[in-house]
C-alpha cells in the first residue's frame, strides 16, 4: 500500500487494485502516471461493454481485450509501462481465474505471481507453501508469510498490504496483511 | 522512466522469454513440437506455454521469439486465416499459410514482430508433407528434412543433422523429435520445463506431453 | 575566407579512433570420450577466422605426455603460446622429478595456468585427455580461466552447442527410458565421434575439412584421419 517515489513514501494507504467488473480485480505496477491510466481506461471500457451489452465480460474476455489494448499501445509512439495481474471468478464455468501479464503485453494463466523486488523474495515463498486447493484462510496465512519475508529480508519498507478475496459472491475486502517479526 | 533500450538489440529480444519449435517430415506425415517454458529472462513464470497452434485440420504453426509477439502474431494470423476460409469457402494449404504469414511479416518489414515461425502440414488433397520455417520478416526456408526455431537451435541442429532419417514411420518420427527436442534443450537455459509433440498423420494427429526434467 | 571554412571543417572532424581487439576467433571443434582403458580425442582440421579459412589440415590435438594429450580451440595464437608454456612446464617438471607428469598433476597445472592469467586470459577451450594412475581414460573439460571439470565425455569450441547434446543422448542415455548407457568401447567411441563430426560439419561454417582421432591406450597411442566436407 505504499506510494514510492525514489527515496520518498509519498502515501502510505495506495490502493493499486481496480474493480473491473462485479467479479474481477487488476492490480497494478509500473511507471506513476500509466499506472491509473491505463487501468482506468480498461475499467471504463469494461463497463461500457457491461451497459452497452446488459452482460459483463467474462475474466478470460477482459484479459484478452486488456491485452489487446496494451499490445496496440506498445507499437506506438508513447507505450504504457504497466505490469499487471487480473483475478477474476467467473459465474457461468464456476472457476477462479489469475492472469499475469508485463508490460510488453505477453499473458499467461498463473496460480499465483508477483511482480518487481517483493517477487524476489515471495515467489519463493509461494513455490514451496501454495497449494491448488487452498482456502481463503490458508491463502490468506500464505499472503502474510510472504510480507513477513518481505519485511524480514527487503531493504525497503513495505510494512500494509491490502486483500481482496474474488469469489461467487462477488469482492470482499479482508483486514490488511501487516508485516510481523524482525528485520533481519 | 521505464527502459526500452532492449527492443533495440535483435538478439536479446528474441531470447527474452526463451522457447524453441521443431518440425520433421516423415513417411506422408510430419510431427512438430515446441517446449512450455515461457520466462522473463532467467526468472520462470509459467510452465504451460504451449507455441505450437492448430490452424487447421492438418496444420499446425509453431511461434517462437518474443512471447508477446507469439500471441499477437497468432490472433492476426488466426483473424485472417477465418475471413479466408469465409471467402474461399475452403480450408487454408500449408503453402498458403506460409504465404499468409510472410503477408503479415513483411508488412512490419522496419519494425519487425519478434518470431521466427514454423509451419508443419499435410496438403489437404494429396496429402503431401509440408515443412517450412520463416525469420522475423517473413523470409521462407522450405527443406526436405528438418527445420529449427527458438533459443536453442543450434543444439537442435546438431541433434536433428544426426537423427533424422529419411521416410520415417510416425512411430519413429516421434522419437526421433522428441529426443532431439528435449536432448537439445536440456543444454539451454532458456527452453525446457516439459514438452509438447503432434505427430500429423493422413487420417489422425496424435498430441503427446512429454515428461521432462525441470531445471 | 574560403580556406577559413576548410580549416574549420579539417579541425571539427572527430579524431580517428584506432581499436585494437587482443582476441580472434579461429573456429576449430574437439571432442573427447573416455573408456575403462583407453581415450580418445579429435579435433576438426580447419582453420578458420570468419569467413576466411585458414588451413585445412591444422590438428588442434597436441602430445604433452606419453599418455596426456591437450585440444584446445579458440584463440589460435593464445593456443600456441598456452601449449608453448605448458610444454616449458612439463620438462622443468621433469628435470626436477625425473619422471613424467601424470595426468592428473598435468590437469591441475593447466587449470592453475589458466587462472594465472585471471584478467587477461587465453581465449581457449581445453580439452585435457589421458590415462590417470590406475590406466583409465579420463577427460578434463576447462573454461577459459581455469574452472576444471572431471568428465567421462565432452565437446568444446565452434560446434559444442551442437554436439554435446548429442553426446548426452548418445553416451548417458539421458531421456531415453529402459535404456542403460552403453558400455564404452573404441568402436562405439569412433563411431559417435564420426557422426557428430559429420553433423557439425554440416551445419557449422567453423567445422569441417577432416577429422583427427587419437586414441590413447596403455600400449601407446594411435591416430587416424577422416575427410570432412571442405565447402
Amino acid at each position: 500500500m505504499s506510494h514510492l517515489q525514489s527515496i520518498m513514501v509519498q502515501k502510505s494507504d495506495d490502493d493499486k487494485m481496480h474493480q473491473l467488473s462485479s467479479n474481477l480485480i487488476m492490480a497494478v505496477s509500473g511507471e506513476a502516471g500509466d499506472t491509473t491510466q491505463f487501468a482506468e481506461y480498461i475499467a471504463k471500457n469494461i463497463q461500457l461493454y457491461k451497459m452497452r451489452n446488459g452482460y459483463e465480460l467474462t475474466p478470460s474476455a477482459a484479459v484478452h481485450f486488456t491485452r489487446h489494448t496494451l499490445a496496440t499501445h506498445l507499437r506506438s509512439r508513447e507505450p504504457y509501462f504497466v505490469n499487471l495481474l487480473m483475478g477474476g471468478f467467473d459465474p457461468d464455468s464456476n472457476t477462479s481465474e489469475l492472469y499475469y501479464m508485463d508490460y510488453l503485453a505477453a499473458s499467461v494463466p498463473v496460480k499465483y505471481y508477483a511482480f518487481g523486488y517483493g517477487g524476489m523474495f515471495t515467489l519463493a515463498v509461494m513455490d514451496k507453501d501454495y497449494r491448488p486447493n487452498m482456502n481463503v484462510d490458508e491463502a490468506y496465512e500464505l499472503l502474510k508469510k510472504c510480507a513477513n519475508e518481505i519485511k524480514r529480508r527487503f531493504i525497503i519498507n513495505l510494512p500494509k498490504f491490502r486483500v481482496r478475496v474474488i469469489s461467487k459472491d462477488g469482492i470482499k475486502e479482508l483486514p490488511y496483511v501487516v508485516a510481523e517479526g524482525e528485520a533481519a | 522512466m521505464p527502459d526500452f533500450s532492449e527492443i533495440f538489440s535483435l538478439q536479446s529480444i528474441l531470447n527474452y522469454n526463451g522457447g524453441c519449435v521443431v518440425a520433421m517430415r516423415g513417411k506422408n506425415c510430419v510431427a512438430i513440437a515446441c517446449d512450455l517454458r515461457f520466462g522473463v529472462q532467467a526468472q520462470t513464470i509459467s510452465t504451460d506455454f504451449e507455441r505450437v497452434f492448430e490452424v487447421g485440420p492438418h496444420l499446425y504453426i509453431g511461434l517462437p521469439g518474443l512471447a508477446t509477439d507469439t500471441q499477437t502474431v497468432f490472433q492476426r494470423l488466426q483473424f485472417r486465416i477465418k475471413m479466408y476460409e469465409m471467402r474461399e469457402g475452403r480450408r487454408v494449404k500449408p503453402r498458403t499459410l506460409m504465404a499468409m504469414v510472410q503477408n503479415l511479416l513483411y508488412e512490419r518489414r522496419f519494425g519487425p514482430y519478434f518470431v521466427e515461425p514454423v509451419i508443419a502440414g499435410l496438403h489437404p488433397t494429396t496429402k503431401e508433407p509440408y515443412i517450412c520455417a520463416l525469420d522475423l520478416i517473413g523470409c521462407e526456408c522450405e527443406p526436405e528434412d528438418f527445420v529449427v526455431s527458438g533459443t536453442c537451435s543450434e543444439s537442435l541442429y546438431g541433434m536433428c543433422e544426426t537423427t533424422w532419417r529419411e521416410d520415417m514411420e510416425p512411430d519413429d518420427l516421434f522419437e526421433c523429435i522428441s529426443q532431439s527436442l528435449v536432448n537439445a534443450f536440456d543444454r539451454d537455459a532458456l527452453s525446457g520445463w516439459g514438452a509438447v509433440v503432434h505427430v500429423i498423420e493422413q487420417d489422425k494427429v496424435t498430441t503427446r506431453y512429454l515428461k521432462c526434467r525441470q531445471d | 575566407m574560403a580556406t577559413e571554412v576548410m580549416e574549420v571543417g579539417d579541425y571539427m572532424r572527430d579524431p580517428r579512433k584506432h581499436h585494437f581487439s587482443p582476441y580472434m576467433d579461429n573456429g576449430g571443434t574437439t571432442v573427447a570420450i573416455a573408456g575403462d582403458d583407453f581415450v580418445m580425442v579429435a579435433s576438426d582440421l580447419r582453420l578458420s577466422r570468419g569467413f576466411n579459412i585458414f588451413s585445412r589440415e591444422q590438428s588442434k590435438i597436441f602430445g604433452l605426455t606419453p599418455k596426456t594429450m591437450l585440444a584446445s580451440t579458440g584463440c589460435w595464437a593464445d593456443v600456441l603460446t598456452l601449449n608453448k608454456v605448458l610444454q616449458a612446464r612439463l620438462t622443468m617438471y621433469s628435470h626436477e622429478h625425473h619422471d613424467v607428469m601424470s595426468t592428473t598433476a598435468v590437469a591441475q597445472l593447466l587449470s592453475t595456468m589458466l587462472y594465472w592469467r585471471r584478467f587477461f586470459p587465453y581465449y581457449v577451450s581445453n580439452i585435457l585427455v589421458g590415462l590417470d594412475e590406475e590406466g583409465k581414460g579420463v577427460v578434463y573439460h576447462y573454461d577459459p580461466v581455469g574452472h576444471m571439470e572431471k568428465l567421462t565425455y565432452s565437446a568444446a569450441g565452434a560446434s559444442v552447442s551442437q554436439i554435446q547434446p548429442l553426446l548426452d543422448n548418445q553416451i548417458d542415455a539421458l531421456n531415453m527410458k529402459n535404456v542403460t548407457p552403453p558400455k564404452m568401447t573404441k568402436e562405439l567411441a569412433h563411431q559417435l565421434i564420426h557422426d557428430a563430426f559429420i553433423s557439425a560439419a554440416e551445419r557449422d561454417i567453423n567445422t569441417g575439412d577432416g577429422v583427427i582421432i587419437h586414441t590413447i591406450t596403455k600400449e601407446g597411442t594411435s591416430e587416424e584421419k577422416i575427410k570432412l566436407r571442405r565447402d
